[in-house]
């Protein structure tokens, strides 16, 4: 009898995958991400329903099966999924004027741009394991000197490290968001050619065969180092979001900062949105961490119900965050939000405040600021966009017994990681607002997500702040307005323009608002309300952290 | 030197002439292809640069913000600036303005 010759696993080199650049682990390789679940076989999942989709023969030969009918994902998975073909442009990595700041590494949604550094004795260690000496040498220039790994480490009488910054092409989605931060012309953005996109494989899995960072060159104060760390790396790339997606930075972000502390010992519960679409289109899922959705407005409610659950069984120790954009956590299950502050329950809450029902195809929500022109306040002859004022649910959450709140955004790196680990710390409730852009409902370029998080705070649209009850037993005491330009002036002036930095601005620059201005430029008055609004909210903001 | 520099030679350069808007805008319309996305313009008192994300520059010479014929030239990029102030004079060597707003999604579709 003939026998078949057995296929690759989908966690080796493929006809399909030749580099392995689609393969578990994010900084070094690692296995499948095994569960004794009786009713969910990961070797199973992965090698036959992933596979399927891979090549394409899902549609045409997966029969509707057990682990299909009672909706489980293998933690993970995404890592599997293939996104080379998906857009014209890669990034190319300058490795002579990197200065290691980690912008790139950490802004990325798709985890597509990984750090690595090693002493110069292991990195000629890890070369000569590379035989092809055409290939040694392509890699060998990838490595740089910074003054950050480099000279630092020297001055202390260490051995300087080589900084590595890799693509990983299987998950880049080409949005540009890296090459935009990158202040040191050390990325710009390539046709992918054949030629480019070999490198750019073989690079990958080079940087995979290396093993991890040496330890000694992360430090555990420099927060935008973690992402060095392979415990930090607990969502993949791989998932559906749109390119570019400031949500996906956050979620990476958050994990990042939760694993930093905890490793894989959390987990999640998600709100319907389009953080759950895209974390869970079937077979894909990027986490490596626990994570359920039920319904929209429940989350709150259900990730109670697990806290109880958990601490019964003795896991009081093992965070809980319960996800949900604006319009899970400021509308629908705002009831259940409120309910659970009340409860005092240890249990973070993340809201992802796009300002707008993303998923759904762009409705108006009460985060939504005024003249924002969404599908359910559409910019017409009556109403010129959204006519009600933003909620404030940072404002109303501080206002629960003895609850933490933070406002932040991923472009303001050090307050948002400092802000989930605050949140973490925290013997009781608390919720992160992150203000995170949608390109498509916002009207913005897939490369402008920390661009316009950091105008949004400038201008005022959106505060950075930190509620913390430990802090004292005056509101002032608890309440910090760090990190806002000019905090104690009404607006922030432009140094370089000596202008002012209003909400006009920040809606100048976005299509959401494009209508409230006519053909001269000038504001309408809608507009001029929504600056005002702006204001309001940020004087009483001043009032109560005592700074006016 | 950083990206945002403008010192950074320019892949191609135009001199615009009195007169000359309809060449100006094609030759803007013309080597937008060989730029990526746009990142930002600078328009100075006699020169305007386009920027796009590499830091790739194009520079057409001899259009400041004064000049009204420079309103075509940032629309036609879709520059985020506010006409009011447009023209008046600055301290500083350029005015910068953000590229990349765009139409959000099905924006006219009312539900």
């Amino acid at each position: 009898m003939l026998q078949t010759p057995s296929k690759p696993s989908m966690n080796e080199a493929r006809d399909q995958d030749p580099f392995n650049n689609s393969s578990y682990g994010t900084l070094v390789d690692a296995p499948y991400k095994l569960v004794s679940l009786p009713v969910l076989d990961v070797l199973d999942f992965n090698e036959r329903i992933i596979r399927g989709y891979e090549d394409g023969s899902a549609e045409k030969g997966l029969p509707a099966d057990l682990s299909m009918a009672r909706s489980l994902v293998p933690a993970g998975t995404a890592t599997l999924r293939d996104f080379s073909n998906i857009a014209p442009e890669i990034p190319l990595y300058i490795p002579e004027n990197c200065t290691g700041c980690m912008d790139c590494v950490t802004q990325c949604p798709d985890t597509a741009i990984l750090g690595k550094v090693l002493s110069e004795a292991e990195l000629e260690e890890r070369l000569a394991t590379i035989t092809e000496p055409a290939d040694r040498d392509m890699f060998r220039t990838q490595w740089s000197r910074t003054k950050k790994y480099f000279d630092a480490p020297k001055k202390k009488g260490l051995p300087g490290g080589m900084f590595n910054i890799i693509i990983d092409p299987s998950k880049c989605k080409g949005c540009a968001e890296c090459v935009t931060l990158c202040d040191d012309n050390a990325l710009k953005m390539a046709d992918k050619t054949d030629e480019v996109m070999t490198a750019a494989r073989k690079s990958h899995r080079y940087f995979k065969n290396f093993g991890p960072s040496n330890a000694q060159y992360i430090s555990d104060n420099l927060l935008i180092d973690m992402m060095l760390k392979e415990q930090t790396h607990l969502y993949t790339g791989g998932a559906g979001s749109c390119a570019g997606c400031g949500e996906g930075t956050a979620l990476r972000m958050l994990c990042a900062s939760t694993g930093s502390k905890y490793g894989d010992q959390w987990g999640i519960v998600a709100a319907t949105g389009c953080n759950t679409v895209y974390t869970s289109t079937y077979p894909y899922n990027p986490y490596l961490v626990p994570w359920t959705n039920s319904l929209f407005e429940n989350a709150p409610a259900y990730a109670i119900g697990v806290r109880m659950r958990w601490d019964q069984m003795g896991w009081q120790d093992r965070p809980l965050w319960c996800l949900g954009g604006d319009g899970a956590m400021f509308d629908i299950g705002f009831q259940a939000l409120s309910r659970l502050f009340a409860s005092g329950m240890n249990i973070k809450v993340f809201v992802l405040d796009t300002q707008v029902y993303s998923n759904t195809g762009g409705q108006a929500s009460t985060s939504s600021f005024t003249g924002q022109n969404t599908k359910m306040s559409v910019h017409g002859k009556v109403l010129g966009g959204k006519q009600e004022r933003r909620k404030e649910i940072a404002q109303i959450a501080m206002m629960h017994p003895r609850s933490y709140v933070a406002q932040t955004t991923c472009a303001h790196t050090n307050h948002f990681y400092r802000s989930v680990l605050g949140a973490l710390e925290f013997d009781g409730p608390a919720i992160v607002v992150c203000y995170t852009t949608c390109q498509p409902e916002h009207g913005v370029g897939d490369n402008m997500a920390a661009d316009q998080a950091r105008l949004a705070v400038d201008s005022r649209a959106f505060p950075l702040l930190v509620y913390d009850p430990r802090k004292g037993n005056t509101l002032k005491e608890r309440l910090s307005l760090q990190g806002n330009p000019a905090s104690k002036d009404d607006w922030y002036v432009n140094p370089k323009t000596k202008e002012p930095v209003t909400f006009i601005d920040f809606a100048r620059s976005e299509g959401r608002f494009s209508k409230q201005f006519d053909r001269d430029g000038n504001p309408s008055q809608t507009l001029l309300r929504a600056k005002e609004d702006r204001l309001e909210n940020w004087h009483l903001l001043q009032e109560l952290a005592g700074l006016r | 030197m950083g990206k945002g520099a403008n010192t950074v030679t320019p892949l191609a350069t135009h001199h615009h002439e009195a007169g000359g808007l309809d060449q100006t805008l094609e030759f803007l319309e013309r080597t937008r292809s060989e730029l990526r996305q746009l990142r930002r313009v600078c328009v100075g008192q006699d020169r305007l640069r386009v920027h796009d994300v590499n830091g790739d520059v194009f520079e057409i010479i001899g259009l400041g913000y004064v000049d009204p014929d420079v309103i075509h030239l940032l629309k036609s990029i879709n520059t985020a600036y506010d006409p009011r102030t447009r023209h008046l004079p600055t301290a500083a060597e350029f005015k910068e303005f953000k590229l990349g707003r765009c139409h959000p999604r099905a924006e006219d579709r009312v539900m």
